[in-house]
């Protein structure tokens, strides 16, 4: 019962911290340095890894595909398949796997280290909010990146699809090709990108409150990362399915 | 100017301050003296609205910062600086940004010319030169991160400094040099300053005024020569084993 209630009593500082971050964002002044200076860490430096992840999603997606749908004789649909499962679903879900394993655990690690070594303490003594100097920009940054993300992962896994059903797989493209635009919609961008905009606050937001949290020197750090990358991990997959639920249930 | 009145904080089941009241008048220098472990960092942290007490209030300029939140605690935080016990630099920032840090938060239109000067004045109090400019904090040794620590607690020219352990880990000559920065940031900049410490004769030469923490009270306080002949038998104790060595 203890770690249940410690759980719950756990969460609700976690929605409070979320809720304070959110206030200190509308607040003056806005350090548009620091947002560019994360929007860079988390963007640029994710790009490389998400395209390469992205790439090789859409590659067994494309086999998975053809294996499956060349038992009805409808290979031709694998091009509407692999972009619908990675517009709508593998796109976001992915790409926030992959920032949270990259950027959310050197946030947390950062911001732990600079908790326990009393740098956060420093700043409040100094007359600045320690929420609006590091988490607002991060949050902010991870929340505005992450739809970029889910682009180029998306755009270089229908790349890899297209490369593997149609070079590999054997499909005409011109197939390929039509029941992709057929079968996709505008609406599966916004559900997509809707979704990858919720993950990057919800990922950062864990990210930048366990840093906050950590106590105990190095091993205290090291414990914040590992429960951030697992919260972050876990909230993605809780927040997808409820996003997904109230868009088609 | 500052007012300390029965304070009292627990960890858990541990009551670290059993009913602190002490103040401090503006343009001296307070020393908290007691053993590791006797609540010191816990009742500067209150003074500085970084912890808040359970019970009692601290009001520093007629404030009381025990009760404020959010914006208005960030904002009465305006006349503080503050020497942590670790130094506490921001290690992803050069000497000059972490020095430079809180006047730029306060003035950010400040022109980097000026802003430039301020800084060097403020390492040149702390017998620092421009080639440290460009360090990184774990470049700097212990006695210098500590120098560049009460640089940056100087440079926005507050009303209030308060110094955890500014001596601790220190040789006796930077030792010195510290203690002689306490008197001149009071002397040249009438600068009030609340100083916790073990360290006996660093605390005797700066302290206008002294109180002794053992076990979350104060066992004595006054001025110097009065803490020294203090009745208290943990006084007596504390103080004697540096007295008789001298």
């Amino acid at each position: 019962m203890g770690r249940i209630r410690a759980g719950f009593e756990d969460f609700g500082e976690q929605v409070l911290f979320a809720g304070e971050a959110l206030a200190w964002a509308f607040r003056p002044p806005f350090r548009f340095e620091l947002l560019l200076h994360q929007a860079a860490a988390i963007g640029v430096g994710s790009t490389f890894i998400v395209a390469v992840t992205g790439l090789f999603a859409g590659m067994v997606l494309a086999l998975q595909g053809n294996y499956a749908m060349r038992q009805f004789g409808a290979e031709g649909y694998v091009g509407g398949f692999v972009a619908i499962s990675l517009v709508r679903e593998l796109g976001p879900v992915f790409t926030a796997l992959m920032v949270t394993g990259r950027s959310g655990s050197a946030i947390t690690t950062e911001l732990g280290t600079m908790r326990v070594t009393e740098q956060v303490d420093a700043m409040e003594s100094m007359a600045v909010n320690p929420i609006h100097y590091l988490v607002v920009p991060r949050v902010l940054a991870a929340t505005l990146m992450m739809p970029v993300l889910d682009v180029v992962f998306t755009a270089t896994g229908y790349l890899g699809g297209y490369l593997i059903g149609v070079y590999v797989s054997g499909i005409a493209p011109g197939p390929f090709l039509d029941h992709t635009r057929s079968m996709l919609e505008v609406g599966d961008l916004e559900h997509g990108l809707s979704k990858a905009l919720v993950f990057g606050a919800v990922v950062s937001l864990i990210a930048t409150y366990r840093g906050f949290r950590a106590t105990g020197g190095a091993r205290g750090v090291g414990e914040a990362t590992t429960r951030a990358v697992v919260w972050s991990s876990v909230a993605i997959l809780v927040v997808d399915y409820l996003l997904t639920f109230i868009s088609i249930g | 100017m500052i007012e300390i009145r029965d304070l009292w904080k627990s960890f858990g089941d541990k009551e670290v301050l059993r009913g602190i009241t002490l103040d401090v008048e503006p343009g001296t220098t307070f020393v908290v003296l007691g053993a590791s472990g006797s609540g010191k960092t816990v009742l500067l942290k209150h003074v500085i609205g970084l912890l808040r007490p359970d019970q009692g209030s601290v009001v520093v300029d007629g404030k009381e910062i025990s009760s404020l939140r959010g914006p208005d605690l960030t904002d009465a935080r305006q006349v503080f600086g503050m020497v942590f016990q670790g130094s506490a630099l921001f290690d992803s920032m050069t000497v000059f940004d972490n020095v430079a840090f809180p006047v730029r938060e306060r003035e950010r239109r400040i022109p980097h010319d000026e802003l430039l000067a301020r800084v060097i004045e403020s390492l040149r109090v702390v017998d620092l030169g421009e080639d440290v400019l460009d360090l990184w904090p774990s470049q700097l040794s212990g006695g210098m991160r500590k120098r560049v620590s009460l640089a940056r607690a100087l440079v926005a020219n507050p009303k209030i400094v308060l110094y955890d352990e500014p001596t601790t880990g220190l040789d006796p000559i930077t030792t010195n040099s510290v203690d002689a920065m306490i008197d001149q940031a009071k002397e040249r900049r009438g600068v009030t300053s609340m100083v916790i410490s073990h360290d006996i004769a660093s605390a005797f030469r700066v302290a206008d005024r002294l109180a002794v923490l053992y076990d979350g009270r104060i066992a004595a306080q006054g001025a110097p020569e009065e803490v020294r002949h203090s009745d208290d038998p943990y006084v007596q104790r504390f103080l004697s084993l540096w007295f008789e060595k001298q």
